[in-house]
């Protein structure tokens, strides 16, 4: 698609937003990938109606605000970068665009303080988590509530865990086979405590040691795909501080969302003097289920014990694991790697489930739609346990599977081959 | 890698987030005809921002001009109300499936109304008659799907056919690799309903006058088409796959010409030269070997395997005459993956060059080998980027000129898609074999249909079509005065 946004807007921002416009032939294989064209069946609501009108805005041809209800409708969850033959690279665009266009927009004050507090809140798990309690007690009067105000505590889960803090170092256990830094995520600390803990126990059966590095916090994702791109960089380079590539064989997430957020770096910063460093550090971002699916591809991973029983697995991609970061068949394998256990592909498993960051808050009713549309998928497979590399995938399918009835358990891919290591799976 | 199974849009209702209370485009104001197809058919189905309309004023090739508005339709009622609010005010009518088409046919030459046809999927299989009726909307891919449950398919498979539309296809009358031996979108209408551009709905089947076979293949010029009843068959029991690559183009040609003077009946015969197989391998990464000039892909299919088998046999012996390098495909998964790289090389030539033109054209499967240089040679002599690929097996290719409109001349580019259709003339082929004329061949008509002809189908389109609403500037060059 022909563009002279480069003349328009010169910076390195400006250069990736308009390769991407160009890369895009519109040739509509991202149509039939698109949860939003899926569910509204119009081109404004499709990657390649959104490239079109992204185009248009930064070219000064469409005021903002007509475009942005349709712009504000993408999940971001990148199934389009799956689809597309052309390798447009849909995410970067979308982000960019989102941070050149936030300052420019006129919202409401409800939904400028909204924002404010889920982006003071997410990356702060202590406040997090008080407010994820507070929250639990407000829940029933949530029908009362506003649609603004409902819709996070409809995302709560019942019982809030306490927090369980990670150590600053958790050695090996037996030889030492690796050194790994680690990224301990915001939400989940609040949320799921065990899918940290289950990590750092896995890592350690097998041989490496963990480092989470002082002075690291949130990945920036929420920030950069809600468009607060000055608050996203300030995070980002207090990330690149804190962890040392040079250090580590690897830095490890368990959040798909965080990874993808990681792995952004190099494109966020491009242009700015830091952009080498970020390439640094996001060549060695790995997804735990990467790192320990390469060692397993290498006869390396310890063996899990059988289950007690014949197991079946239902796997959910998140998006961020499989069409941002590529990651497919590395926690598929790890649960194979579990004697007892059958994995089972969930019909359209390349829809996303709606979560997707902030979405559930800022769009409740297409969310909600892809919400109960997942769930159903998955549970047509009859599952014993529904497994799955992302925070936000996880609250959404687990509360979407309990209002359907579903009492099946939901878990990260490393609590369900933390439970085979123990013997209790 | 999979590109995502194929889901229907279900219409919704949509509430506007917080942030929507906005103003509305200020980017002209509303037309009466918006106004009034608002009134007739509700706002849900009518499309008037500006956000909106530009988004419906291209395909996969072109962009035109940006409609007046836009109906989403979700029956043939609503079909006929738009169609006449239209005409009441003077105005062109462009009909749109997923315009995922290679030939400008759904990009809007003027101002109008666009008739998008994505609402209307509905779907039914009569698995006692072996028929499918699809409203104009369904996703090709669907059709087959529903057939599946009763041991049926539906076998046109353009490379689209996770996007696009029956109702697009039958504009189109689009083929697929698996038109050699099972026949194009055409071959399996048996019959059809259709909105005339006065919006009268008209019932057809293939009897008396073919006026069903007359408008598969119009590109919206002469009716708009809502729905169909398309013809099922049963799937064939066993298929094998096959892989050759060659060092230079025209031994890929002979090759098949070869197989098939041999007797061989493949299912699919596909080609494509280095530089698709390039662009693909920077997409899938499958190991196809990238440095041969051409590479062929064969399906042989049927109900008795020894057969299939022989016939792969004659293919092979062909390719490895004709000095090619044969691999079998040793397991379905990887048939299906060498079929997903044929299927995604039109797009992923966009990694080439950002813009392209695209041929189709048809030629006498004797003359494959001297074409399919011809062409190379032309593109060679140029200095712009020509790539090949196509159902060979046909006989229709697809040159296309791969450009940059910043750095290389549309003048040259055009000149070199002339000689390219020069070539298909010269040896007795045709302009289009399915992907239609549109507005992108619109300039090679008058050489390729004499002028006798042409006043004959501009006749056709006056009969169906006097005062020249559907789909203005497609398919027919203007007549001369």
């Amino acid at each position: 698609m022909n563009n002279d946004i480069r003349t328009h807007h010169p910076d390195g921002q400006g250069e990736l937003m308009a390769h991407a416009v160009d890369a895009c032939v519109h040739c509509g294989f991202c149509l039939p990938a698109c949860p939003t064209y899926a569910l509204l069946g119009d081109e404004m609501d499709s990657p390649r109606g959104r490239i079109v009108l992204i185009k248009e805005v930064l070219e000064g041809a469409l005021p903002l605000y007509d475009a942005a209800p349709h712009l504000d409708r993408c999940l971001g969850c990148q199934a389009c970068v799956t689809a597309c033959p052309s390798g447009v690279p849909y995410g970067e665009l979308i982000t960019s665009f989102r941070g050149w266009s936030e300052p420019q927009r006129q919202r409401s004050p409800l939904d400028r303080a909204k924002r404010a507090s889920i982006l003071k809140i997410l990356p702060a798990p202590k406040v997090f988590s008080l407010a994820a309690r507070v929250g639990q007690f407000a829940k029933p009067l949530a029908p009362l509530l506003p649609n603004a105000l409902r819709s996070p505590l409809d995302l709560l889960p019942e019982h809030v865990p306490a927090m369980q803090p990670s150590a600053a170092f958790t050695p090996a256990r037996g030889q030492r086979r690796g050194r790994v830094a680690f990224l301990v995520g915001c939400a989940q600390q609040a949320l799921a405590p065990n899918f940290n803990a289950a990590t750092l126990r896995v890592l350690a059966r097998n041989g490496i040691e963990v480092v989470i590095p002082d002075g690291q916090g949130c990945c920036g994702a929420a920030a950069l795909h809600t468009g607060a791109r000055g608050e996203a960089l300030k995070l980002v380079r207090a990330n690149l501080a804190a962890f040392n590539p040079d250090d580590f064989d690897a830095i490890l997430s368990n959040a798909a969302g965080c990874g993808a957020g990681l792995k952004e770096y190099p494109a966020i910063l491009h242009g700015l003097p830091d952009e080498a460093q970020a390439q640094a550090f996001a060549a060695k971002v790995q997804d735990i289920s990467e790192y320990l699916g390469a060692l397993l591809e290498d006869g390396e991973l310890e063996p899990p014990m059988p289950t007690s029983r014949p197991l079946k697995v239902a796997y959910h991609d998140a998006c961020h694991l499989a069409h941002a970061q590529g990651v497919r068949s590395a926690p598929r394998a790890l649960l194979r790697a579990i004697p007892g256990v059958t994995v089972l592909e969930v019909p359209e498993g390349d829809l996303c489930c709606g979560s997707a960051g902030t979405y559930n808050l800022e769009q409740p009713e297409l969310a909600t739609q892809l919400g109960v549309r997942k769930a159903k998928n998955i549970l047509s497979t009859a599952p014993d346990l529904i497994a799955s590399g992302n925070i936000g995938c996880h609250t959404q399918i687990q509360s979407h599977a309990r209002r359907q009835g579903s009492p099946v358990p939901v878990m990260h891919t490393i609590e369900v081959l933390d439970l085979a290591y123990r013997g209790e799976l | 890698m999979t590109i995502g199974k194929a889901v229907r849009p279900e219409k919704q209702a949509l509430t506007p987030s917080l942030g929507d209370s906005l103003p509305k485009s200020k980017g002209g104001s509303l037309h009466p005809l918006a106004a009034t197809l608002t009134r007739l058919l509700g706002p849900r189905k009518v499309l008037s921002n500006l956000s909106e309309r530009l988004n419906y004023r291209y395909d996969a090739i072109a962009f035109g001009a940006t409609p007046l508005c836009v109906v989403l339709p979700e029956s043939t009622a609503d079909v006929v109300a738009a169609v006449k609010a239209a005409r009441a005010v003077g105005v062109p009518i462009v009909g749109r499936g997923a315009a995922s088409g290679l030939s400008g046919g759904a990009a809007p030459t003027e101002p109008g109304l666009v008739i998008s046809f994505t609402r209307m999927t509905r779907l039914s299989i009569d698995p006692v008659r072996r028929e499918a009726l699809a409203q104009a909307g369904v996703i090709t891919l669907s059709v087959t799907e529903a057939a599946k449950p009763f041991g049926l398919i539906y076998p046109p498979d353009p490379a689209s056919f996770r996007t696009s539309t029956i109702g697009g296809n039958l504009a189109e009358n689009a083929g697929g690799p698996l038109c050699f031996k099972y026949g194009v979108t055409g071959d399996y209408v048996q019959g059809l309903e259709f909105v005339d551009a006065d919006g009268e709905v008209h019932s057809l089947t293939r009897d008396a006058y073919d006026l069903a076979g007359l408008l598969i293949g119009s590109e919206g010029t002469l009716g708009l088409i809502t729905q169909a009843t398309l013809r099922l068959t049963t799937p064939p029991q066993f298929t094998r796959t096959l892989m050759a690559h060659f060092a230079e183009v025209g031994q890929c040609a002979e090759a098949v010409s070869a197989a098939i003077a041999a007797g061989a009946v493949p299912s699919k015969l596909e080609f494509m030269d280095r530089a698709c197989t390039n662009a693909i391998e920077d997409y899938l990464h499958l190991g196809l070997p990238r440095e041969a000039e051409a590479l062929l892909l064969v399906d042989t299919d049927g109900n008795d395997l020894e057969t299939v088998e022989e016939e792969r046999a004659l293919v092979e012996a062909a390719c490895r005459n004709a000095g090619g390098t044969v691999r079998r495909a040793e397991s379905d998964a990887e048939a299906a993956q060498l079929w997903q790289a044929r299927r995604s090389v039109s797009p992923a030539l966009g990694r080439i060059r950002p813009q392209r033109m695209n041929e189709d054209i048809v030629v006498p499967r004797s003359v494959l080998p001297e074409v399919v240089r011809e062409i190379r040679a032309l593109g060679d002599a140029s200095g712009l980027h020509l790539v090949q690929f196509g159902h060979i097996g046909d006989g229709n290719l697809h040159p296309n000129i791969l450009f940059d409109p910043r750095t290389e001349s549309l003048e040259a580019v055009h000149d070199l898609a002339h000689e390219v259709a020069r070539v298909a003339i010269r040896h007795g082929g045709v302009l289009s074999g399915e992907h239609g004329i549109g507005s992108m061949k619109l300039a090679f008509m008058r050489e390729a249909v004499d002028a006798g002809t042409l006043a004959a189908l501009w006749r056709v389109k006056h009969a169906l079509d006097p005062h020249g609403a559907l789909n203005p500037g497609k398919v027919l060059p203007a007549e001369e005065a």
